[in-house]
């Protein structure tokens, strides 16, 4: 079973930033929010391991949850 | 060759006021200490390479550079040719990139391969030097900026090397700067005042080691403090701050003893946390492109209130806050609503305290917001939008983030509008959400309507950039 973030859950991480509602989380992910993200979804699942080309793919929510999916965050084992 | 505007200063003050100190002193650390020798080695190899693409002293280049040791030794190079250097954020598209050197007609511009990865606090740069079709500097100024225009072209800002100067002095001059022996972590792109005056030249002149962080995020910023012993700055924007407070745990940094942010205010609950959080002072810095730094509060003690820098007046007329300038920045316009008669209007509503001196900033006059520290004109990107191809009308409304109502030409046009937008629009100031409605409020008179409750009320066509709404929407 896939426990790792799913799209409400990238949106709901996002949404912390700037205490928004989930439907004012914009699709595009800016370079403060990736910041932000980032943080919290260290904070949740534990330290992960991004390189550039994987922050690159998550200038959009779309993007984020894929790279969460590839590296397999928050997965059991 | 055609005689330039020779720079107001010799050549020698940037070796005089920036390069000079013991060759062995590590004076900057990106992804590797520098040392002074090492650093004027640089910038000798930077005036050989400018030199050869045509620059010589009253000529006029262009840096389009990320933050980068490249940045660094490209500026000092210039100014030790005694050539004026237009600085252009790395981040602006290649249609803004044009439109802004057409406008500054440099003779040489100096770009970097690729675009920085998303996070990083510096690039690893190769340096691109082209020469291009223009002319010699037409004013004495060294460094010169474009900031957000409201209506058509932004404003050419330029500095001269006296005021420069002036003001890294200025900063010596202010309690609870960082000193000699010390050193600041710098969040604040060196390619915008406060980062380049209050972190670059500043720590250069005053001997304050300017560390930054190769990764922009919680860890990399905290991580950049701890690897160094000195007694430590941190200088940021307050994104930083909320980003910083939210650590739960971060671990005990003795040696950072101060931070300071510059831009809006930082909340009061996030100013709490974070200080309980650090147990540090944490200061604001109140600046401008056209002049640097206005007013400080490095203590937190006059918060929200900050105290004009050495040097400056800072006086109210109308509710607008006016700061004490000799000679218009503004090259190649005059606009008494922006300088008149020594004072420099700052678009700021605010008032100055006559007992104490003590500036209160209120918000802005005009449409110009922050975004992540970053100035943008709304008025710009509206105007931006409503004359581009395949859109009848436009509203650009903010809060939190840049917002958009459009009414296009044909319905089915919105992703090539929202390419176009992209090509015309750096990244941070373009809207994080298109609104595409059928007609926009207008008042009985006609004039467009800014509310953004009643905007939220038009009849929408479609709606782009939600993340809520699915995967579908956005760019691919």
């Amino acid at each position: 079973m896939d426990g790792g973030p799913q799209r409400s859950d990238v949106v709901a991480m996002l949404a912390t930033y700037g205490d928004r509602q989930p439907e004012q989380v914009p699709e595009t992910i800016s370079s403060l929010e990736l910041a932000w993200l980032l943080h919290q979804i260290e904070q949740r699942y534990g330290p992960v391991d991004i390189d550039d080309e994987m922050f690159v793919r998550m200038a959009t929510v779309t993007g984020a949850v894929e790279v969460l999916r590839d590296l397999k965050v928050g997965e059991r084992a | 060759m055609t005689e330039g505007a020779y720079p107001q200063l010799e050549p020698e003050w940037v070796d005089e006021v920036l390069l000079a100190g013991a060759d062995d002193q590590a004076c900057l650390h990106l992804d590797q200490p520098i040392t002074r020798a090492g650093l004027r080695r640089m910038v000798a190899e930077r005036q050989r390479a400018l030199t050869e693409a045509g620059l010589r002293r009253g000529g006029a280049c262009a840096l389009c550079l990320p933050p980068s040791v490249a940045f660094i030794t490209n500026l000092l190079a210039a100014w030790r040719i005694g050539a004026q250097a237009s600085l252009l954020d790395h981040r602006l598209t290649r249609y803004e990139v044009d439109t802004a050197l057409a406008r500054l007609r440099p003779q040489v511009v100096v770009t970097a391969e690729g675009s920085a990865a998303p996070l990083r606090g510096f690039a690893d740069v190769t340096e691109q030097v082209c020469g291009y079709p223009g002319r010699p500097a037409t004013t004495t100024h060294a460094v010169i900026q474009l900031s957000s225009g409201s209506t058509g072209p932004s404003k050419i800002i330029g500095r001269d090397a006296a005021n420069l100067i002036e003001e890294v002095r200025r900063y010596t001059q202010i309690d609870g700067v960082p000193r000699g022996g010390e050193r600041i972590v710098s969040l604040a792109s060196m390619v915008h005042v406060l980062g380049l005056v209050g972190a670059l030249l500043y720590g250069l002149h005053a001997g304050v080691k300017l560390t930054i962080p190769a990764r922009m995020t919680a860890d990399g910023i905290i991580g950049a403090v701890a690897a160094d012993s000195l007694p430590t700055t941190l200088l940021g924007v307050p994104f930083h701050i909320e980003l910083l407070a939210s650590v739960p745990d971060p671990p005990k940094l003795p040696q950072l003893t101060g931070m300071t942010t510059g831009g809006e205010l930082v909340r009061g609950d996030v100013y709490t946390a974070f200080t309980d959080r650090y147990g540090i002072r944490l200061g604001n810095m109140y600046g401008m492109t056209e002049v640097g730094v206005i007013a400080t509060d490095l203590f937190g003690e006059n918060r929200p209130a900050v105290m004009p820098a050495p040097g400056l007046t800072v006086r109210e007329e109308a509710g607008e806050l006016l700061v004490s300038l000799p000679e218009s920045p503004y090259v190649g316009l005059a606009d008494p609503a922006r300088w008149a008669d020594g004072w420099l209007h700052t678009k700021d509503a605010g008032t100055v305290d006559p007992r104490t001196g003590l500036v209160r900033i209120l918000g802005r006059l005009d449409s110009q917001v922050s975004v992540g520290g970053l100035k943008v004109d709304l008025t710009e990107v509206e105007h931006t939008l409503a004359t581009m191809p395949g859109v009848a009308a436009a509203v650009v409304v903010f809060d939190a983030a840049i917002e958009a109502y459009l009414v296009l030409d044909r319905g089915d046009r919105l992703p090539a509008v929202e390419s176009e937008i992209a090509t015309r629009l750096a990244g941070y100031k373009r809207p994080r959400r298109l609104n595409v409605v059928e007609q926009l409020p207008r008042t009985a008179t006609g004039k467009l309507v800014r509310d953004r409750a009643v905007l939220r009320e038009a009849t929408p066509v479609a709606a782009s950039g939600s993340a809520v709404s699915g995967a579908d929407a956005g760019p691919g």
